[in-house]
């Protein structure tokens, strides 16, 4: 009887070393002069590559497409009524301009005339009144569309005025606009196709691998300085950097590890810029529920998280720590770092003071994807320091989306939260955290129905103070946003605020 | 009808060739070098470890040195408290898969080789779907059900292994079963138990435990994997997996963070297939004579 030979020796053992050896190309060819900032000459029929971890699910922001939509369309393909800039100013974009009544309820818009979509149709108020009602809609799956709750009617006098009619004063309403896509009205399909007013139209969709927009001949403002722009999707920041390394790409939309920055900071060939960023890492307590309802315990759980040091192993250099949710870009910032400061004491004396002077345990829930693994990890370190059992459960982000944004069955939980201006959601003790003071949830409401800015400033910046105070939540750090981009290229936007990426303005010669 | 007597004559040699002609496999001696110094490292472990496992002292990718023998990583956590730790866990993952695929493995085997037509028909259909299931897949379903942990991921591939574990058993008791002197036992009265305990398993084994050998390294590489993809041992718990994709973002500037955990679970996984391949050297007789 012969017994059965075995093969022996899989290959399957080489999977771990092979994934981190990825060779690397050299820089691009030498005889580039430092062109950043000159607008003097350029290429205006060049292909701008732009590399980015943010493939769209969909093309329609309506339609859960994801924050690569926003990246690769707002600006470039659709326009709204109003931009936002790269600094965060709000401008007049399809709107000409617009009338507040006395009563600050009715807003006037007039439309910029001679606008086309790139299916040659003449933008008309009709267009913008089913834009908005698109957003607000039962079925939209926009991030902003509770910010439309108080439109109470939209009306058309002509086709170049819009009404708008409230049912409660809104200061943020025209910035809330500048997130609404003016899309043709008669347009279908728009999860594969287009039909907006910018200065591209969408050339090819490839997916998982590249989106490319092509520079629009009938535009009405001024035309992109570039023909074409191809948004190159990766899965890993690996990857992505490679790409840029090997000149598959000439600029990075934001860095996600700044181990690999080195490589660009040395070499002449490149640029890397530091500019803001809105993404906040939050430790979200559920403050419904014990022991997180208990002020002291949230803010010795703050006290006992040296953020200072977490920021610095996630991102070496870069980032700011904010100590609320606010950050220094938008109008109601003030540092309050020191509201709850790293103290391992003052937080020990304060889990006494609330009855926790053993300490206690609860379970984390953790997003599968970086960073938060590593800075649940930290956390669970620094905690145990306190006598905090933290016991982490990674989840995935439907799970996250199931589990805490909508049923709130959990006690802690890791989140970036990526926009600006987002702290009104603690006056809403429905969100997540549930996080409930009345007096919070009326200077939210009170700020957002101000005459003026200076108003909504000032009751903003006592939101932020209470919320620090209370320690509603534990703001770990701001993100840095980095671009790191060819030394050829100039005029692409810094910021990257709410993850867009305006590509209109780049400039490669 | 030679079966009978090719299989005695084999047993007969298998014990004639005594102690002098025993030779030591050059494969199984490195084998059981590698894989004893990984569970040495792993026994260590259990006593005795540089820093605790989740001491943020250190500074940020500290280079090999000084206090560190192998680094930090980016948390500023000991890397060699690390790579100690996930020694344990690797090690309880093969053998606990292995363990969990074997033992099922063999049974449905078992059950599917002595079964009526029909009972192992519809086995051996399962175990089909079972295989051509991507253990991966079934790892995440395991996730998805129950969250995950190191218990998750070892269920999902002892189950896997199971399916393969049961195929090759099932082949091997209806290759045993069709011998002559398994007719001649079952009509001399000997009882299903007997024939099972005193003629298949004896024949079956050696081949078994060289597969499960080979089965435990793929084991290992199956949990490192999961690790990798954030589905198996949750942080904190270092396994190598884990460690190799925590390493990823900076593998340019703090290599051995990539270099360790990967050079120790090659060390491990061609650590076990040497001593798979020296055990089906020493064990399997026809193979021998032929050397």
């Amino acid at each position: 009887m012969r017994t059965k030979s075995v093969p022996l020796l899989g290959g399957a053992l080489l999977v771990s070393l092979s994934l981190a050896l990825t060779a690397c190309g050299s820089g691009s060819g030498g005889g580039s002069k430092d062109a950043s900032g000159s607008s003097g000459s350029y290429d205006k029929n060049a292909t701008i590559g732009i590399g980015s971890l943010y493939e769209p699910q969909n093309l329609d922001n309506t339609g859960g497409g994801g924050q690569g939509v926003t990246e690769a369309l707002n600006g470039n393909v659709y326009e709204g009524l109003f931009r936002l800039t790269d600094t965060g100013k709000v401008e007049n974009l399809l709107a000409k301009d617009y009338k507040v009544g006395p009563d600050g309820l009715t807003y006037t818009f007039t439309l910029r005339k001679g606008v086309k979509f790139h299916s040659g149709k003449t933008l008309t108020s009709a267009d913008v009144k089913y834009s908005i009602e698109k957003v607000m809609a039962e079925d939209s799956q926009s991030a902003r569309k509770s910010s439309f709750d108080v439109v109470k009617s939209i009306a058309t006098p002509d086709a170049d005025t819009v009404e708008v009619t409230l049912s409660a004063k809104s200061i943020s309403f025209v910035y809330n606009l500048s997130y609404i896509w003016i899309i043709n009205a008669d347009a279908k399909n728009l999860k594969t196709s287009e039909d907006g007013t910018g200065p591209y139209r969408l050339d090819k969709w490839t997916r998982g691998s590249a989106l490319s927009l092509a520079r629009f001949p009938g535009y009405w403002g001024t035309p992109a300085t570039n023909q074409k722009v191809v948004f190159h999707y990766y899965k890993d920041a690996t990857a992505l950097n490679n790409a840029l390394i090997t000149n598959a790409v000439d600029v990075v939309t934001s860095e996600q590890s700044p181990d690999a920055l080195d490589q660009f900071e040395n070499n002449p060939n490149y640029k890397v810029n530091d500019g803001n960023s809105t993404t906040k890492l939050l430790l979200a307590f559920n403050d419904r529920v014990k022991p997180f309802n208990d002020v002291k315990v949230r803010k010795a759980v703050t006290s006992a998280i040296d953020n200072k040091k977490l920021l610095q192993s996630v991102w070496g250099d870069h980032g700011t720590l904010i100590g609320s949710m606010v950050p220094p870009t938008d109008p109601w910032y003030e540092d309050l770092t020191k509201v709850n400061p790293y103290d391992v004491a003052l937080a020990k004396k304060e889990l006494a003071e609330a009855g926790y002077a053993k300490g206690f345990g609860f379970t984390l829930d953790t997003p599968n994807y970086d960073p938060h693994p590593t800075a649940a990890t930290f956390i669970k370190s620094e905690l145990a320091k306190v006598g905090i059992d933290v016991k982490i459960n990674i989840i995935t982000p439907d799970e996250w989306y199931t589990k805490v944004y909508k049923n709130h069955d959990f006690s802690a939980t890791l989140q970036e939260h990526v926009n600006d201006r987002d702290i009104v959601w603690y006056g809403n003790p429905d969100f997540y955290w549930g996080y409930d003071n009345k007096q919070v949830t009326a200077w939210v409401k009170q700020a957002e129905e101000s005459d003026t800015t200076e108003r909504q400033t000032a009751l903003l910046k006592k939101v932020n103070t209470k919320i620090a105070e209370d320690a509603a939540s534990d703001w770990l750090y701001l993100y840095p946003q980095i671009v790191v981009a060819g030394s050829k290229l100039s005029g692409y936007p810094l910021n990257g605020l709410n993850s867009q990426f305006y590509a209109y303005g780049i400039k490669k010669g | 009808m030679s079966g009978a007597s090719e299989a005695r004559e084999v047993r007969v040699g298998a014990a004639g060739r005594a102690p002098s002609r025993r030779r030591r496999s050059p494969a199984l001696v490195t084998g059981c070098v590698l894989v004893g110094f990984v569970v040495l490292v792993a026994l260590v472990s259990l006593v005795w470890l540089p820093y605790a496992p989740d001491d943020t002292t250190g500074t940020r990718l500290a280079a090999p040195g000084g206090a560190h023998p192998l680094g930090t990583d980016k948390l500023g956590r000991d890397l060699l408290t690390q790579l100690m730790t996930g020694a344990w866990i690797a090690l309880r993952a093969g053998l606990g898969a292995t363990a969990l695929g074997g033992v099922l493995g063999v049974c449905a085997g078992l059950a599917a080789g002595f079964a009526t037509r029909w009972l192992d028909d519809t086995l051996s259909t399962l175990l089909d779907v079972l295989i051509a299931f991507p253990t991966l897949l079934l790892a995440m379903l395991m996730v998805a059900a129950r969250s995950a942990s190191l218990g998750s991921a070892v269920l999902a591939i002892g189950l896997a292994m199971t399916a393969v574990v049961a195929r090759l058993t099932r082949v091997l008791v209806k290759r045993v079963l069709a011998q002559d002197y398994i007719t001649a036992a079952r009509t001399s009265g000997t009882s299903w138990p007997r024939i099972v305990t005193g003629h298949v398993l004896p024949n079956i084994w050696p081949t078994l435990v060289v597969n499960l050998a080979l089965q435990f390294g793929l084991a290992v590489m199956a949990e490192a994997s999961l690790s990798f993809l954030g589905l198996g041992a949750p942080p904190p718990n270092a396994s190598w997996g884990r460690m190799l994709q925590e390493a990823q973002a900076t593998v340019f500037t703090a290599p051995t963070g990539v270099i360790a955990p990967g050079v120790l679970l090659v060390m491990l996984v061609v650590g076990v297939n040497l001593v798979a391949d020296g055990l089906r050297d020493t064990l399997d007789p026809t193979r021998r004579r032929t050397r």
